[in-house]
């Protein structure tokens, strides 16, 4: 720590150093993995379930529902990766492949 | 009396010291208005460049302005889950434009920001198809047989895949810059997915990849106070705007970080993390068994001492399983992750050493 650092910052950084190797440790234990994992599960049921709900809502009223959309785009993806490797094997094709006219 | 105490207060320097403080008052609520307001943010990633080879997001960039005196050329591979500007943070201050002055012909593979349409890309996509593809450009443009390939972070297990997976690699050099190789020496970063308690489908979203904020939490949570004593650095600070400058810089980076593809994280899970294979010496890829042990070129295993994201426990064995064993070289360097692209200690230590190796592995101006 720098000699010329005024009062006020050395006890910051002493106080947030005494703070953070705790929490740092405890953020390595299995009690916080557990942790995360359990809120990123339930999150995902709640999010899911919520969906769900204004899903048929929406579906109600003939209307597409996010995701309808995200399936949409989804299946455009799919095709335009499609078309991407296809103009790729194209162009492969192009440098590596014989040339028209050379004979062989 | 108190030795260390000033026998006489000398009323000029008093007032010296008032003026300063003064001066730095104003010019703290200057920056801070700034700051707070977002404006002035530092330029990022400016030394010019081309782009000389495109394909979906990644591009590969050729900088320009130093005399290209040495060859083969230089090709930094980006990671995976971050921006390449990194390597090229702020002009003074910036591993790209120290090599480019230096006389090495540098590129950055840079992968983009992935979307939908890369969900697919897996590890495979990247050594067998992008890699080859960029390097052909590079060599073309530069007009050398051969590369020195350096590969940061993630982009330090392509390179080696590549450099160790294809006959025809032809890399002289390759440099591994903070590259993971043991798996199980990573702690918090990978803790959750090595053990099972998340599955890689849970972190995957609607577009088929690992969001990027999923990735800022799991860097955020490796030292979650810090941000505490950054700020409160900051503020003391506050009136110099070379900090301010780099302290924002730093902050835009650190939060900046890009989508993970989810089928290359599926293997990176299953194959890296849970099964730890590349401290076997052997990764299957495509069709074929790719053995470390066959990469080209000199290697050099550079590490950062005080790396809390890939820590040198995690690099160190790439020593004993990459390449020639004659033609392995270490290098330690101080500093953090970042010690690779910015920073004091990225100045005094990392670019020199880094430039001297690869001009010494290089061949001398004709």
């Amino acid at each position: 720590m720098p000699a010329n650092q005024p009062l006020w910052l050395r006890v910051v950084l002493k106080v947030e150093r005494a703070i953070g190797e705790p929490v740092e440790s405890a953020v390595r234990s299995d009690h916080y993995f557990e942790l995360i994992s359990t809120t990123t599960r339930v999150r995902r049921k709640a999010q899911g379930a919520a969906e769900g709900v204004s899903r048929r809502c929406l579906h109600t009223l003939n209307l597409p529902a996010g995701s309808d959309i995200r399936n949409m785009r989804q299946q455009l993806a799919r095709m335009e990766r499609r078309l991407n490797q296809l103009s790729d094997e194209i162009a492969d094709q192009g440098e590596t492949g014989p040339r028209p006219g050379n004979g062989r | 009396m108190n030795p260390k105490m000033p026998s006489t207060l000398n009323p000029a320097d008093v007032l010296q010291r008032i003026n300063r403080d003064l001066e730095r008052s104003v010019l703290r609520a200057r920056n801070g208005v700034r700051y707070v307001r977002g404006t002035h943010r530092p330029s990022l990633g400016t030394t010019p460049k081309d782009v000389v080879w495109r394909s979906g997001k990644a591009e590969l960039w050729r900088y320009k302005g130093g005399d290209r005196r040495y060859r083969p050329p230089v090709v930094i591979v980006h990671s995976l889950v971050s921006r390449s500007y990194i390597l090229d943070l702020r002009p003074g201050n910036s591993t790209v434009e120290y090599l480019t002055a230096a006389g090495l012909d540098v590129f950055m593979l840079d992968w983009g920001v992935p979307d939908e349409l890369d969900a697919d890309n897996d590890l495979e996509r990247y050594v067998d198809w992008y890699l080859p593809r960029a390097l052909a450009a590079a060599r073309r443009v530069s007009g050398s047989e051969e590369v020195t390939l350096a590969g940061y972070c993630l982009g330090g297990v392509l390179a080696a895949l590549y450099a160790a997976g294809h006959d025809d690699a032809r890399v002289r050099n390759l440099i591994l810059m903070a590259t993971p190789f043991d798996f199980s020496q990573m702690g918090a970063m990978v803790g959750l997915l090595r053990e099972g308690r998340l599955t890689p489908e849970e972190m995957i979203d609607e577009t088929g990849n690992v969001p990027a904020d999923a990735l800022y939490s799991g860097f955020y949570m490796l030292a979650p106070t810090t941000e505490v004593a950054q700020k409160a650095t900051l503020l003391e600070n506050l009136w110099n705007d070379e900090f301010v400058e780099g302290f924002q810089a730093m902050a835009t980076w650190s939060r900046d970080h890009v989508p993970f593809p989810g089928a290359a994280f599926r293997q990176l899970v299953e194959l890296l993390v849970r099964q730890n294979i590349l401290m076997t010496g052997s990764i299957p890829l495509g069709t074929r068994q790719v053995d470390l042990v066959n990469a080209q070129g000199n290697i050099l295993n550079a590490m950062a001492e005080r790396d809390n994201v890939v820590p040198p426990a995690a690099v160190e064995p790439l020593m004993q399983l990459v390449g020639d064993p004659a033609r392995r070289e270490e290098l330690r360097l101080p500093g953090g992750h970042v010690t690779f692209g910015t920073g004091r200690s990225a100045v005094k230590h990392t670019m020199p050493n880094l430039t001297a190796w690869i001009i010494d592995h290089s061949d001398p101006p004709s």
